[in-house]
């Protein structure tokens, strides 16, 4: 990780339960970087693109993304970072119940990097939480501030 | 109001028959007549050549008196040996010809009476000609000269010529009657020709007319039909768009539904787990308060400890409970949007090989399984019938009926362009009033002490529905248990052929 500038989380998850055990989770696995959480893509897109601490005008980020959002649907947040000149290179991690193959084919040509299934049953789901929070701890994510 | 017409148009057809009937008989009787008319002028055309042979006879025989008569008279003015022949050879014509004459006209009393008299006449003229001729011939030719001079003035000859002339007559009148008869009959035939030509024109020209009436009735229902086929077509291809867009509604609803209860079902899992791992703390804690200070522990707590793991068991198996039967509703929303791709199946292959999956169960639980050799080949999806079927002998397989080992049967035949299968074994069997209840989602019957959701019987039927056919049970209680599975032998595809 990029050691001047910690990488920022961002989740957009409109279940608080599930949000809490997510960050928990990862949490749990020893990722101390800053999360930010948000319960709507409007909050959200707002944020990623105009707020002063945001990934839009400064340091590198990580987006967790669920696809069932109460005001937009998650592949419009998607196609919207994908779609940015600044903001493209920033990984995408979907996170989400559904598990439909044309809406995981639809994620991937938008151009999102990791896509995973919830699994309903908390065990795995933590597993995966916790083992996604070690890949985190590796993966190096670029840098778009310069 | 169609009804009348129909029995117009029935009424109208009896009739065109019979007038063409009686069109076709009109140019039969015209045709004998034809035939008739034309052997009567034969008949005239020979009376008429009889009436001239006749005649011919007669001036035959008239020229040979008239010689006899004039070599006579040569003789008994110059006594001469070829006249005496004339004579002789002439005389021997006269009463073959009056012979055949008579033969002749035997048929006309008139004529018979003439020609009686006229041979008497004859008959005295030749006797009177050999007394004549002998008296010359002996050299008497003076009273031979006499008596002929006798004989001409009482004019016999005159006479004979007389009735010559009458006989003659007579056939001239027959020969005219008999010719104005001839021409009669060719006018006969020409009016009868003439009326057949025109009643042959009317027959053709009214077959012609019922043939166009027919053709153009025929044309005419035809189109109707066509349309009326266009309109149901048109009719059925809006209702199954209707059920189709009903059904994907349906399908679409499952599948949101149950996806979207997933979701609330992961924070109960979640929080059961973080719950129940907050326990095991709080339990260990109690533990501690237990041995270092029993006096902590009340009997609150000490229900608190007992209570809460059990709250959180139950709180788990129902969470996992619902958790299994949102995915079997996801299950089978998702059969139902799969597309389904027809293929060649060869059944016996497809039911062996799915034998071999079952492989361990069979063995294990000592099941003996039959399949009939000649199972009817399908064109279907090749997944679906897969599944519909190892449903079904896996169904088989599960409820046996203790004590008693396992016997399945698989038999097919075709009937028509449909392929029946029937799955039979000799386990618990289904209580008739559970028939239709065994195919409902989330329903079981009997015992449960088999592990399930009710799932596998609602999916079978949901299937064999979806490839246009059905899935029936026959069965009673302790009696084993046969499903009957009626599929056409071809998929046709959804919403095109239905």
């Amino acid at each position: 990780m990029n050691a001047q500038q910690p990488v920022s989380i961002v989740m957009i998850e409109d279940d608080e339960g599930h949000a809490r055990l997510i960050e928990k989770n990862i949490r749990r696995a020893g990722i101390s970087n800053d999360l930010k959480h948000f319960l709507n893509g409007t909050d959200a897109l707002d944020y990623l693109f105009n707020s002063p601490e945001g990934p839009f005008h400064n340091g590198p980020a990580l987006v967790l993304l669920d696809l069932n959002l109460p005001d937009m649907s998650g592949t419009d947040i998607l196609s919207r970072i994908k779609g940015d000149e600044r903001l493209h290179r920033i990984p995408v991690v979907v996170l989400t119940t559904t598990d439909d193959k044309v809406e995981i084919q639809r994620c991937y040509d938008l151009g999102c990097n990791v896509y995973i299934t919830k699994p309903v049953n908390y065990e795995s789901f933590a597993d995966a939480i916790r083992q996604l929070g070690l890949f985190l701890s590796v993966i190096q994510v670029p840098s778009n501030a310069d | 109001m169609p009804i009348d017409l129909r029995l117009d148009a029935r009424r109208f057809n009896r009739l065109a028959l019979l007038a063409t009937l009686v069109g076709f008989g009109l140019l039969l009787v015209a045709f004998a007549g034809t035939i008739g008319s034309a052997l009567g002028n034969q008949r005239a055309t020979q009376a008429v050549r009889h009436t001239y042979q006749v005649i011919d006879e007669l001036d035959a025989l008239s020229l040979a008196v008239e010689r006899v008569e004039t070599a006579v008279r040569g003789y008994l003015l110059a006594p001469s040996p070829i006249r005496a022949e004339t004579r002789r050879r002439n005389e021997k014509l006269i009463r073959p010809g009056l012979d055949r004459l008579q033969a002749m006209t035997a048929d006309n009393p008139r004529q018979k009476e003439t020609l009686t008299r006229l041979r008497a006449m004859i008959e005295d003229q030749l006797a009177t000609n050999d007394e004549i001729m002998s008296q010359a011939e002996t050299n008497r030719l003076d009273s031979a000269r006499l008596e002929f001079v006798e004989r001409v003035k009482i004019k016999q000859i005159d006479q004979i010529r007389a009735l010559e002339q009458s006989v003659r007559n007579e056939e001239v009148r027959l020969l005219n009657a008999r010719q104005s008869l001839e021409g009669s009959r060719r006018t006969q035939i020409s009016i009868i020709l003439a009326a057949t030509g025109i009643l042959l024109l009317l027959v053709g020209a009214a077959t012609y007319w019922l043939v166009r009436r027919y053709t153009k009735d025929l044309t005419a229902t035809r189109d109707r039909l066509h349309l009326l086929n266009t309109d149901l077509e048109a009719a059925v291809a809006e209702r199954t768009s209707d059920l189709q867009r009903a059904n994907d509604e349906i399908q679409r609803f499952a599948y949101i539904v149950s996806h979207d209860l997933r979701s609330p079902l992961v924070n109960v899992m979640g929080f059961t787990a973080e719950l129940e791992a907050a326990n095991k703390a709080i339990g260990s804690l109690l533990d501690r308060a237990e041995s270092e200070a029993p006096q902590l522990i009340t009997p609150e707590a000490q229900y608190a400890r007992e209570d809460l793991p059990e709250a959180i068991g139950f709180i788990r198996s129902s969470t996992q409970k619902m958790d299994r039967l949102i995915n079997a509703i996801l299950t089978l929303s998702r059969q139902g949007r799969r597309v389904l791709t027809p293929e060649h199946l060869p059944m016996n292959m497809v039911i062996n090989d799915l034998l071999t999956t079952l492989a361990t169960q069979i063995e294990d639980k000592r099941i003996d399984v039959h399949v009939q050799d000649g199972l009817p080949d399908l064109q279907h999806d090749r997944l679906a019938i897969e599944q519909l079927f190892q449903n079904l002998i896996e169904n088989a397989t599960k409820y046996l009926r203790p004590g008693v080992p396992g016997a399945i049967a698989v038999r097919g035949r075709q009937s028509g362009k449909r392929a029946i299968f029937e799955i039979e074994d000799n386990g618990r069997g289904v209580d008739p009033n559970d028939h239709e209840r065994i195919f409902e989602l989330f329903r079981r019957s009997g015992t449960q002490d088999q592990r399930g959701e009710g799932i596998g019987l609602a999916h079978v039927r949901a299937l064999a529905y979806r490839l246009g056919g059905t899935v029936t049970i026959r069965s009673q209680l302790n009696e084993g248990s046969t499903f009957i599975v009626d599929l056409p032998m071809t998929y046709a595809t959804e919403g095109t052929d239905q």
